[in-house]
């Protein structure tokens, strides 16, 4: 391959930054640092040409993004739409340099096309550095372990995963519509309320605790009087959630053996508890 | 009851509570025990562990105390942990640093700052409990607001969100005018007020 020699020099942080797939094998010929977008890359660049970023030869540090850009396709890297984005704001912001100053003074004087690109590169530095520092704290999981006795609250051993969920909780969702005092009505006003919303709701209040009462589910994050809509929205998320294994649903048991009592959710173990967002991102 | 007594009930709570334990549970709980009682027996424990070289400390996290291993040992308590120990990306820790210093945020104002998508990355944030829901933003489409949780107080050790480090002003990372790099620094005596250093055993000046 013939890319190696246009490449620009290795940056040193090239051996620990190798992209997932880049074996040891090719790795030594490769040495293309991954970047965290099209920022990172020309800021990767300034720091290499040892250039100011407020005077930035655009010229230049626009070959070297297109040389980069180009490399990474050749490496079937994926390259996402924001690097061609960027490559061709580089290429406009060029352009714009390369035109004389307007001698009307119709146009600003001194706005330099650079400036915007100048200003977006300073705040992600400021917080690319602050994401450093906080990646060099000490952390709790990685660092130091926590002596934390598990949350004492024990799945009682009469409940259990509702086997025929779905009659008891049409059932606990009719009296829900009833309490809310909704008269059946047609509701004309409200936002629309987007089932994968209150999916996030929903799972953002059940990593909040350990297990909730299904009839509390609806009053989150609702203001005032919760509209029928919410209602029906909220419970589609949760037969969802229920459906991609994020969550489950259990009422007691009694002496008899029959279903009684409050149901409740409570977020479910295993891998489905993690997926459940990669779902969520495809319903709308 | 006497103070060697509390002091053993302290201990025993910091060591035993579901989560980070702050001063006023501890003295909600001890009789006769006041919070600045329950501070001060807190932090005669962390002396004596250190003293007798015990492998945890106490830590003040999320507004409570904890208590946790010594980092010299993570290496074992890692291999201990069934669970994948904890990493974060760099992806993840950019999104997080912008949800932390800039909260509530939405997903649009993070991917301004950091210049891509972050729709998978907030995603894993969100289940893994360091960022949470916030509302909503009153503006058409209702966009949904981003906040750090008590959960990214504890993994990063911080008592509360005013414990992170101030952010570099703009200023600060340009070079200074009127200089091709590296001109002399200031003296030391000339700086008005001492900045005041709450990060703690960074140990700025060494004099040799």
């Amino acid at each position: 391959m013939s890319f190696e020699s246009s490449a620009p020099p290795a940056d040193p942080r090239a051996a620990d930054l190798r992209p997932e797939g880049v074996t040891a094998a090719n790795a030594c010929a490769i040495k293309l640092p991954v970047f965290e977008g099209p920022l990172d890359l020309l800021l990767h660049l300034i720091r290499l040409n040892e250039v100011d970023v407020t005077d930035l030869p655009i010229a230049e540090i626009a070959q070297q993004y297109g040389e980069y850009v180009s490399l990474m396709h050749e490496l079937d890297l994926d390259v996402a739409g924001e690097y061609l984005l960027m490559a061709a704001t580089l290429a406009w912001i060029k352009s714009r340099m390369l035109l004389p100053p307007s001698g009307d003074g119709e146009e600003a004087e001194g706005a330099d096309p650079r400036a915007e690109l100048v200003a977006r590169l300073l705040e992600y530095q400021r917080y690319k550095e602050a994401a450093e520092q906080l990646g060099e704290r000490t952390l709790e999981g990685r660092d130091v372990f926590a002596a934390q006795a598990p949350e004492a609250e024990p799945l009682p051993d009469d409940e259990r995963p509702l086997a025929v969920s779905l009659v008891a909780l049409l059932e606990a969702f009719r009296r829900v519509l009833a309490k809310s005092g909704g008269t059946g009505r047609h509701e004309v006003t409200g936002e629309p309320v987007h089932v994968r919303d209150r999916m996030l709701v929903v799972m953002d209040a059940l990593g909040r605790f350990e297990s909730i009462e299904f009839e509390r589910i609806f009053e989150l994050e609702s203001d005032g009087p919760p509209t029928r809509r919410l209602l029906i929205a909220t419970f589609l998320a949760v037969l969802e959630l229920v459906r991609l294994a994020a969550v489950r649903v259990y009422q007691g048991l009694s002496d008899a053996g029959v279903p009684d009592g409050p149901i409740r959710l409570r977020r479910a173990e295993g891998p489905g508890a993690d997926e459940w967002s990669a779902a969520v991102a495809d319903i709308t | 009851m006497d103070r060697d007594s509390q002091k053993r009930i302290v201990e025993a709570l910091v060591l035993g509570a579901p989560e980070p334990v702050t001063a006023q549970k501890i003295a909600d709980v001890v009789p006769g025990l006041e919070v600045e009682d329950a501070r001060a027996l807190v932090a005669e424990l962390g002396r004596e562990y250190e003293e007798q070289g015990r492998a945890f400390e106490i830590w003040e996290v999320a507004g409570g105390y904890q208590l946790r291993t010594r980092p010299e040992y993570a290496s074992y308590l890692r291999l201990l942990h069934r669970e994948r120990p904890l990493r974060l990306s760099r992806a993840a820790l950019e999104t997080l640093a912008v949800v932390a210093y800039r909260q509530p945020v939405t997903r649009a104002e993070i991917e301004a700052v950091r210049g891509v998508e972050v729709d998978a990355v907030m995603r894993s944030l969100l289940e893994r409990q360091l960022v949470r829901i916030a509302g909503h933003r009153e503006v058409p489409g209702r966009p949904m607001l981003y906040a750090t949780t008590k959960r990214f107080l504890e993994v990063f050790g911080l008592g509360r969100l005013d414990d992170l480090p101030t952010l570099r002003e703009m200023e600060e990372l340009l070079p200074p005018p009127g200089s091709d790099g590296g001109g002399p620094p200031p003296p030391l005596g000339a700086a008005a007020e001492p900045e005041e250093d709450d990060g703690g055993g960074e140990a700025p000046l060494e004099l040799h």
